[in-house]
């Protein structure tokens, strides 16, 4: 009985974080359905949502929430400067060059954050991150934490109002143009190296609206940022890299398998405590390393479906 | 250029060189065996990831491994040569068992399959403290003197290191031009046209690996004798990994010498500047690489030795 109690506990506080990894996911993805191009600096990117967030809050006294309506064409701007003045130089080189690069800038960023603000985590106190809803179920309460659900709402408006720009807008007719076909989307006059650069703003604007939506959840420290990109990677691999609805999926999947591995493998007596939380991360990278080897091309999809 | 210049004599004068640092530098041995250790390190990656064109960010592992290893065997009264020698064979299973699950993955999909797996290693290694040490990691016992050398005196250790490196180098020296190197760089031109040819890619990927791990876990165990007391966070975060393929790359992936070039001239910079950034030092590595990338695609060595090459073969166009 325990098991099921935590175990839907579990679940529901999966379902919830998963919904933030679903956003970094997107991200990822849209950046790489459009590009083809895997940004290893994207959990960086995360953390660098984190400190804006912070920083907007110890400076001029923001909600963290609040803070996304000015951090969030910042974070855009700086995705699309990032991508004219450098990415943009990498335009005909190959994969592995490219990763490099953004391997780089994430690298570039995090160690600036850690000079800026030094290595001690960083929290920003807000008085309903430890408020919950409880809801009563068949006589079982269930506990649904307030900041997280304001951040799985606030992440739904976002991927639908991408979702929203990417198919009813002549913009999104654009990127979907540019991301079918580069050379197709160039003879109809879209100048895809300025779609390049408004779709890695937008993958930024994502990165860095995920870590602004955590800061209430997490304190900041730079070096996360490989954390980040690591559940990033998860979560478009395992829906698939290149797909919205799918990069939705697995995070949300990825969310219940952390948060359900670390609270209910303990109540298993054969495994004598030795596997709870200690091994979150771990849960998460087995599922992603199975997914790889068994379906490469995620657990939704039948190819890579781009955007 | 000398006529006859065989590559040993390069060879022989870059070891000769480097066999000089203590006589002349002794004030910064810590700096020189550090340095000449992450060489090593990357030294070892090159041969997967330059000469065989497979990124690996997860080498920080077999570094792990490798320290674990003699670190565990001494503290139970194994010589430290003896356990140095197992930990490379542990590494190199590793290696082996990590290729053989994930080389069916081709490009960024190996790299990402390889920060998982170290991922988890250090996960492992983190929790498991009955066995590790956990969160505060290890401290190296007392090591028996080999043929009346201190184990624990930095110029022993130097030269300790530039053994391995010379190891490495040397190894490479002969793979350059044996049937096996020349797997290795069919895999890496051009993944299907070498299985056309008979080449199987996953062996080549797989045999490149497992040679690369074994001299990373040899490392390794220099490395832990090196620190003497160490935790999973010295060397086993994704951000080492990162050091050592960077260092390779920007020195130049696949020139035998250009890792060792790249870990010199990074490491200076970033020992001279280590007060201002303290544990930012990898601002350095960022900003290098992303130029790197856009202005000397080769890297360092690579570009010199392209333009050398263009110099004296001025109506080619193709690649060295």
């Amino acid at each position: 009985m325990e098991i099921f109690t935590q175990g839907t506990q579990a679940l529901i506080d999966g379902l919830l974080t998963g919904g933030i990894y679903a956003m970094i996911g997107a991200g990822l993805s849209l950046i790489f359905g459009v590009m083809r191009l895997i940004n290893f600096g994207h959990g960086d990117f995360v953390i660098l949502g984190m400190y804006s967030a912070f920083f907007a809050n110890k400076v001029i006294g923001f909600d963290p929430y609040l803070s996304l309506v000015l951090v969030l064409p910042l974070a855009y701007g700086l995705g699309f400067a990032m991508h004219r003045l450098i990415l943009s130089k990498l335009l005909g080189a190959s994969e592995q060059t490219t990763k490099l690069a953004t391997l780089g800038l994430g690298l570039v960023a995090s160690n600036l954050m850690l000079l800026q603000f030094g290595a001690q985590p960083q929290t920003v106190y807000a008085d309903y991150a430890t408020n919950a809803f409880v809801v009563p179920i068949g006589g079982l309460e269930f506990r649904i934490s307030q900041a997280r659900l304001i951040a799985v709402v606030i992440t739904a408006i976002l991927i639908v109002g991408l979702n929203w720009m990417l198919y009813r807008t002549e913009l999104g007719r654009a990127i979907r143009a540019t991301a079918q076909n580069r050379m197709g989307a160039e003879l109809q006059g879209v100048d895809t190296k300025k779609i390049y650069a408004i779709v890695f703003g937008l993958g930024m604007g994502l990165a860095v609206a995920a870590g602004v939506l955590l800061i209430p959840l997490l304190s900041a420290t730079p070096t996360l940022g490989t954390t980040f990109t690591n559940k990033a990677f998860i979560v478009t691999i395992l829906g698939g890299l290149g797909s919205l609805p799918g990069a939705i999926g697995g995070g949300l999947l990825l969310g219940v398998v952390e948060s359900v591995g670390s609270s209910v493998l303990p109540l298993i007596p054969a495994l004598n405590n030795h596997f709870g939380s200690n091994y979150r991360d771990a849960y998460g990278l087995i599922i992603f390393l199975l997914v790889l080897l068994l379906r490469p091309n995620g657990l939704f999809g039948r190819t890579v479906k781009r955007v | 250029m000398i006529k006859n210049w065989h590559p040993m004599y390069t060879l022989a004068l870059v070891i000769g060189l480097l066999a000089l640092y203590p006589m002349f530098f002794g004030q910064f041995m810590n700096f020189g065996v550090a340095t000449l250790l992450l060489a090593g390190f990357a030294l070892s990656w090159d041969i997967l990831g330059g000469w065989t064109g497979q990124n690996s960010l997860g080498h920080a592992a077999f570094v792990g491994v490798g320290a674990y290893t003699v670190t565990l065997l001494a503290e139970r009264g194994v010589h430290p040569v003896l356990g140095a020698l197992i930990g490379a064979a542990l590494s190199s299973l590793l290696a082996w068992g990590w290729g053989a699950a994930t080389f069916r993955l081709r490009g960024s999909y190996f790299t990402l399959s390889t920060i998982a797996v170290a991922e988890i290693i250090r996960l492992i290694i983190l929790n498991e403290s009955w066995l590790t040490g956990g969160a505060e990691g290890k401290f190296m016992p007392d090591l028996p003197k080999i043929f009346g050398f201190d184990l624990f005196d930095r110029k022993v250790e130097y030269y300790m290191v530039l053994l391995f490196v010379l190891l490495v180098l040397l190894f490479t020296h002969w793979m350059r031009y044996s049937r096996m190197g020349f797997y290795f760089k069919a895999v890496r031109e051009d993944e299907d046209g070498a299985m056309a040819l008979g080449v199987n890619p996953n062996k080549a990927k797989q045999l490149a690996f497992v040679c690369s791990a074994a001299f990373t876990g040899l490392g390794g165990a220099m490395y832990a004798i090196f620190l003497q007391a160490f935790e999973p966070e010295t060397f086993l975060l994704i951000a080492f990994s990162i050091q050592v393929a960077l260092l390779a790359i920007i020195g130049g992936r696949g020139t035998i010498y250009g890792p060792l070039v790249g870990a010199f001239l990074i490491a200076v910079p970033s020992e001279i500047f280590r007060d201002q950034l303290k544990e930012a030092n990898l601002l350095v590595y960022g900003i290098l690489i992303v130029v790197i990338v856009i202005y000397l695609p080769k890297g360092i060595l690579g570009s010199l030795e392209y333009w050398a090459y263009r110099k004296n073969h001025p109506l080619e166009k193709g690649k060295v």
